[in-house]
């Protein structure tokens, strides 16, 4: 039987009727379009579905949007504004952290939790932020470069 | 993957959720964080009908200390472990495994109640909970009951719950003076990995002389179920801790205790050999702790 959910998706208000068997992952892409968040494997190993839930990265796709009632969730169209978009999306583009871009907008949130949790995080904080979401074209570095040009001191690489 | 169809429910109190729970007997899974039971139940090594789900239970997500004990409820996730102040400073070994399970973002929606109750040899936070004497809390329709971590395993994936009953938590004696516990896992990539084989051990220095007084020692990831090496705990009562008797108990915990199978993640031989190598350094680091104190 479909039950009401009421969530705050980057910054908007939604209630949306789901069934008990849908993932917040699903209702994010099939019940409000909200197509940037990946499903990778769908069993919580590729972090392509990351999303930021009441201030923690979760797999949504191991997350029922029954269990998302009265949450606040951040993803990936929640980053960019009418001037553009936002500083760590420029960063992966300035830094070629993107190839096919499957896994790009779980990383950015990933890596956006980890910023937001800690501006100036070490290089093992870095890879440890992003061991959850896997990557099959850059090789991580690029990445790695794009997240670290972000830190508050902005010296990546030599902050450790 | 699309999860099959069941009915979801959200109790706010124990006993509600002993009532659904008996109300739907086997159709019924309890779910704590969902990290294991969604995925089985994607690809249908599981079926439930009704899942209840145990994460609105206020009670069941704290980490309390009152007076020589701590509770911690089956709700508690990894990430909760990670920064709780009492396991920082008093269970080392549990806050090592809790860091090191899955990824980060699985460690924000795992709890300690579904690793133990997966009962999977190589559960991270077994070995932990086995050297620390955790006992398992359980409540059901006909009361509550406890009993020791160590006898709730019964094989991979068997506990010794009976129908009906909810594992509602743990509790664990908080160690005293003289004593330095701590936890190694073995696996191929650092991240997201599931274990060849894990060790715990806690060890207690007597004062007067220097020697071990008591050592328990926990392998997984070698039996049907985590096991106690009493063989290398043996080795290790009332001697002074060193190289040579770490080595020693390391050979028997590798030759008398372990029972590995070979398998797609390592061969017996393999994991004989690592337990010896792992079962020596968490004792070289268990020991220092506690002499340290």
């Amino acid at each position: 039987m479909k039950k009401i959910v009421t969530l705050t998706i980057n910054k908007e208000h939604y209630e949306v009727a789901v069934e008990p068997n849908r993932t917040l992952a699903d209702l994010l892409r099939y019940d409000l379009g909200l197509t940037g968040t990946k499903k990778g494997c769908d069993t919580g190993d590729c972090g392509a579905c990351t999303v930021v839930l009441d201030g923690d990265v979760v797999n949504s796709c191991l997350v029922l949007a029954l269990q998302a009632d009265n949450t606040t969730i951040e993803t990936i169209e929640g980053l960019s504004n009418e001037d553009g978009l936002h500083p760590l999306q420029e960063a992966f583009v300035e830094k070629g952290a993107i190839q096919c871009g499957f896994c790009t907008p779980g990383m950015i949130m990933s890596a956006k939790n980890l910023l937001d949790k800690n501006g100036n995080p070490s290089d093992t904080e870095i890879r440890e932020g992003l061991s959850g979401n896997l990557c099959r074209c850059t090789g991580y570095t690029k990445i790695f470069e794009a997240v670290s040009s972000q830190c508050s001191d902005n010296q990546g690489g030599s902050n450790e | 993957m699309l999860l099959p169809k069941f009915e979801f429910y959200e109790p706010t109190s124990i006993q509600e959720a002993i009532d659904l729970k008996k109300k739907y007997r086997g159709k019924a899974k309890l779910m704590a964080g969902g990290t294991d039971l969604l995925v089985h139940l994607k690809k249908k090594l599981v079926t439930a009908d009704h899942l209840i789900s145990l994460a609105k239970i206020k009670e069941l997500s704290q980490v309390q200390q009152a007076g020589d004990t701590l509770k911690i409820g089956t709700c508690v996730t990894m990430s909760q472990l990670s920064k709780s102040a009492v396991i920082q400073e008093k269970f080392g070994a549990i806050k090592t495994a809790s860091d090191n399970l899955g990824t980060h973002l699985i460690r924000n929606r795992a709890t300690l109640g579904g690793n133990v109750c997966n009962a999977s040899p190589a559960g991270e936070a077994l070995p932990s909970l086995i050297v620390y004497q955790a006992q398992v809390r359980l409540q059901g329709p006909e009361g509550k009951r406890k009993i020791p971590v160590e006898s709730f395993f019964k094989g991979p994936g068997k506990t010794d719950i009976h129908e009906g009953e909810i594992l509602v938590g743990f509790q664990l004696p908080l160690p005293e003076k003289n004593y330095g516990a701590h936890y190694l896992q073995l696996g191929k990539r650092k991240s997201s990995e599931i274990n060849v084989v894990n060790v715990a051990a806690f060890v207690e220095i007597n004062p007067a002389d220097q020697t071990v007084k008591t050592a328990r020692i926990a392998l997984g990831s070698v039996a049907a179920t985590p096991i106690r090496s009493f063989h290398a705990e043996d080795v290790l009562t009332n001697k002074a801790p060193g190289e040579a008797v770490f080595y020693e108990a390391g050979e028997a915990a590798r030759h008398k205790d372990c029972q590995p199978i070979d398998d797609f993640r390592g061969t017996a031989a393999y994991r004989r050999a690592m337990i010896g190598v792992l079962t020596k350094r968490t004792l070289e680091t268990a020991c220092k702790l506690a002499m340290a104190q």
